[in-house]
């Protein structure tokens, strides 16, 4: 067992908030079996836990979405309790969701002013008012936002600032941050953490619930642990490391077999890879609306990784290998056939596969069963003389829940009621099988917790070894290089260079290989 | 990161693992037990309050004034699932009747020539719907609102809003007046097209794709659906089923008239959904619907009986539709 690390050091008097032996279940399913938590001011606090450990459950107590069974929370040392999330918000407590609450329509001025806009005697907005104070209290936070700029039209990132820069309009005592930089590129996380720096500077205590162990020791200054609906320890960050960490969070069993670094034979390489086997997917040249010029080759059996920012044309790639964008210049070869494919359809029919970004909007229809979902890309595989087969249907369904360990009370259950990473081994299973010789990922452990995202490497090598290629795209350049035998860096809607495992070093040498191409391309522009 | 989650990770202890499937059974299923509590408490509520309520005599009577809604409530069930709708369902039937009566009275006078210009022309409204909804990417809610119209424009201009009358007696046996298998032919129908919809809907992979087109047609893209060919399909049913409906009532009234059954989409819509389908897509039965139609139809018929007058049938029936899919939809 982990000793729980209680901080003694630090002592800015009462904390801003404290959490005590707080309990609550759902339909007789504990959810908290008496976790505590303290924030200082001018803290970040991490919250770490698998996917159901209970972080988001006591999040939702703290903003007055539910309601707990017994314990207490004190602010500034008086007892509180919030019956709906507007007392948790006069309270101080402010949420920033991973799902944005914006109006995309709007200017950012506009959704900071929403519901406090200034008006004439007769109600009409005061336009250039509303913009100055909007201004104002960007500049005051010193966060690199445009007030003009609609929101509809920002990257990701910019975004999240704008809901951050809204939960602190108004008396903020306690910011949380509920995985902010889940779809985030590494330079805008940058961005996201010196904004949080400046809140932090301004007595704010922050709560930030994250799955990236790594954001925990450049941003915060103590974390809690949670599992099973239980605190594991609170640790000082800088007292800690990431074996300790990961230990606490997965529990004493698995902790040796997840921790542990991939084994030589895992990591396939990419020199020998690209000499000796066959090339099943070649581009050269492909132009469309958001690519110029891609050149790229996939082997089979290898794991090709897409490194670059947001909005650099990573995604684009794989969705016009999965033809859902058209090709207007350029050769797209199959097996060494030149394809004109009109659609997913034919693409899927070539043995190509998408594990798209978003799993919640574009890989699963939550309504509908595992079931469903999971013969949905071969329903004529499925079927007699267009005749659904349920029994095969069920069959394979459960032989892939066992096969790929999602934990599910059956095929029956409804997509909507499983974790993250289930939700991810489900779009998995839909392509898990004989067919598919090109594997294309987009972020594909996005929001999944550290176990599932083990078992989902596996999965990933797993393809590779029977023979497909994949072709992945990534954020987190520590994934793409303990997965990867090349890496391709993307920039600006083209190939800027190809590099083999030697060359792409560790995450600090490609993020500045990526970074130079970045300025190159820059520059010739 | 929901609070179901958490369901899913700690396992329950068996015994209460069973009861609480049991309730979410019956609160959460697609199938919504209110929906047939309803239906027994109406038919219980009449059964008291009229002696003439509870007669086999009656009840046939209720299937067949509840034909034509029925029936053109399991196509739309098709097209709401697939998450569009069609409001153009009425003025299609209408159409149709009109072109069955003139080809068997202008073209050949066979029966089969009818139903075939019937069927056809509700078919094709349907492709125009269909075609007009996926390529243009106009709202399928504005499209049909534009045939709702022109469609029953049409009908009225080709005869220049005169009735047409038929005269083959073997068009009335099979579509209005005579028995088929033993049941009053409108019933006949209503069944055939119950049993297609159930086998087309939950056993055939159109179903299948119809469901996913509708629950998340981003993902139905993603899995190689191709979704504007499967929701222009559903819309080519539903104007069939109108067609159909067609056949029914103009062999019921000897005549096609282009002046018929205005408003009914309402009725047909108001059907789907008391049967549990979602207006938002991906969600719905066959059979809910069937029953969604029935109760629209004992209302109507259990009202007058008890003579309540047909400015309050319209209020009452509009206030039950609205509590009983307040309550369906937990």
């Amino acid at each position: 067992m982990i000793p729980p690390h209680v901080d003694r050091t630090a002592s800015s008097g009462a904390p801003l908030v404290r959490v005590a032996g707080m309990t609550k279940s759902f339909g007789g399913v504990k959810a908290l079996r008496g976790v505590s938590l303290e924030v200082k001011a001018g803290e970040v606090h991490a919250l770490l836990g698998e996917n159901g450990a209970g972080k988001s459950t006591l999040i939702k107590i703290l903003s007055g979405v539910h309601s707990f069974d017994s314990g207490a929370i004190e602010i500034d040392g008086a007892p509180a309790t919030f019956n709906n999330p507007a007392e948790s918000r006069n309270a101080g407590i402010a949420v920033v969701y991973q799902d944005l609450s914006l109006v995309e329509s709007l200017s950012v001025g506009a959704n900071l002013m929403l519901n406090r806009e200034p008006t004439t005697r007769f109600g009409f907005l005061k336009k250039r008012e509303l913009m100055a104070e909007a201004e104002d209290f960007i500049k005051q936070h010193n966060i690199p936002l445009d007030p003009r700029a609609t929101v509809g039209s920002l990257p990701f990132a910019y975004r999240q600032m704008t809901e951050i820069c809204k939960a602190l309009m108004g008396r903020v005592r306690v910011l949380i941050l509920d995985e902010p930089t889940s779809a985030l590129s590494s330079d805008e996380e940058q961005i996201l953490f010196d904004a949080v720096d400046t809140v932090v500077r301004q007595n704010v205590g922050v709560i930030y619930v994250t799955h990236r162990l790594n954001e925990v020791f450049r941003i915060s200054n103590r974390v809690t642990v949670l599992r099973d609906g239980a605190n594991v320890g609170t640790f000082n960050t800088s007292e800690t490391d990431m074996r300790t960490l990961v230990a606490a969070i997965v529990g004493p069993k698995l902790a040796k077999a997840e921790a542990k670094e991939p084994r030589e034979d895992e990591r396939p390489d990419g020199a020998a890879t690209s000499s000796s086997k066959r090339e099943l997917l070649a581009l050269s040249g492909i132009v469309n609306d958001r690519l110029r010029g891609v050149d790229l080759s996939l082997m089979d059996g290898e794991i090709h990784g897409l490194a670059g920012l947001i909005g650099s044309g990573r995604t684009e790639i794989l969705e016009t290998i999965f033809a859902l964008r058209p090709i207007e210049g350029g050769e797209l070869r199959l097996d060494g056939a030149a394809q004109h494919m009109r659609g997913p359809a034919e693409a899927i029919e070539k043995g190509v596969a998408l594990v798209p970004e978003d799993r919640q909007a574009q890989g699963l229809v939550l309504d509908h069963s595992i079931e469903r979902n999971f013969s949905l890309p071969r329903l004529p595989h499925f079927s007699w003389a267009s005749w659904v087969r349920h029994g095969a249907e069920t069959e394979e369904t459960v032989a892939a829940i066992n096969r790929l360990s999602i934990k599910a009370p059956g095929p029956s259950t409804r997509v909507r009621n499983l974790s993250g990473g289930n939700q991810q081994k489900v779009v998995f299973a839909k392509w898990n099988n004989e067919r598919t010789r090109i594997l294309l990922l987009d972020e594909p452990t996005v929001g999944v917790d550290v176990g599932a995202r083990e078992e989902i490497y596996g999965l990933i090598r797993d393809a590779a070894r029977s023979g497909a290629g994949v072709l992945i795209v990534s954020s987190d350049l520590h994934e793409l290089i303990l997965l990867c035998g090349r890496i391709s860096i993307v920039v600006d809607g083209r190939v800027t260079a190809t590099l083999r495992r030697d060359e792409f070093g560790d995450a600090e040498h490609l993020h500045e290989l990526i970074q130079m191409s970045q300025r190159e391309q820059g520059q010739a522009a | 990161m929901t609070d179901r989650l958490v369901t899913t990770a700690v396992a329950p202890a068996p015994e209460q693992r069973r009861a609480s499937t049991l309730v979410q059974t019956l609160l959460r299923s697609e199938w919504p037990w209110m929906l047939y509590l309803a239906f027994v408490v109406l038919l219980v509520v009449f059964s008291f309050a009229s002696p003439w309520f509870l007669s086999i005599d009656n009840f046939l009577n209720i299937g067949r004034q509840t034909t034509l809604v029925s029936i053109a409530a399991i196509g739309m069930t098709f097209v709401i699932i697939a998450g569009q709708i069609d409001l153009s369902v009425a003025s299609t039937l209408a159409l149709s009747g009109m072109a069955a009566a003139l080809a068997m009275s202008h073209l050949a006078n066979f029966w089969f020539v009818g139903a075939l210009a019937g069927l056809g022309t509700g078919a094709l409204v349907g492709l125009i719907n269909g075609t007009l909804t996926t390529r243009l990417a106009i709202p399928s809610f504005l499209v049909t609102l534009g045939t709702l119209s022109a469609a029953r424009g049409l009908a009225m201009m080709v005869t220049d809003t005169k009735p047409v009358i038929i005269t083959n007696e073997r068009y009335f046996r099979i579509f209005g007046e005579g028995n088929l298998f033993g049941l009053p032919a409108p019933i006949a129908w209503t069944l055939a097209a119950t049993i297609g919809g159930v086998l087309l809907l939950h056993y055939n992979i159109f179903g299948r794709r119809i469901y996913a087109a509708g629950g998340n047609p981003t993902a139905a893209l993603y899995s190689g659906i191709q979704i504007k060919r499967v929701t222009t399909w559903a819309f080519v049913l539903t104007g069939a089923l109108a067609g159909l409906a067609a056949l029914i009532l103009s062999a019921r009234s000897h005549a096609a008239r282009p002046d018929v059954v205005q408003g009914m989409e309402l009725d047909v819509i108001a059907s789907v959904i008391l049967g549990g389908c979602s207006l938002f897509g991906g969600r719905g039965f066959i059979l809910g619907t069937l029953l969604g139609s029935l109760i629209i139809g004992t209302l109507n018929n259990g009202l007058v009986l008890l003579g309540v007058s047909s400015p309050m049938q319209l209020i009452i029936k509009g206030a039950i539709i609205v509590a009983a899919v307040a309550f369906t939809k937990r």
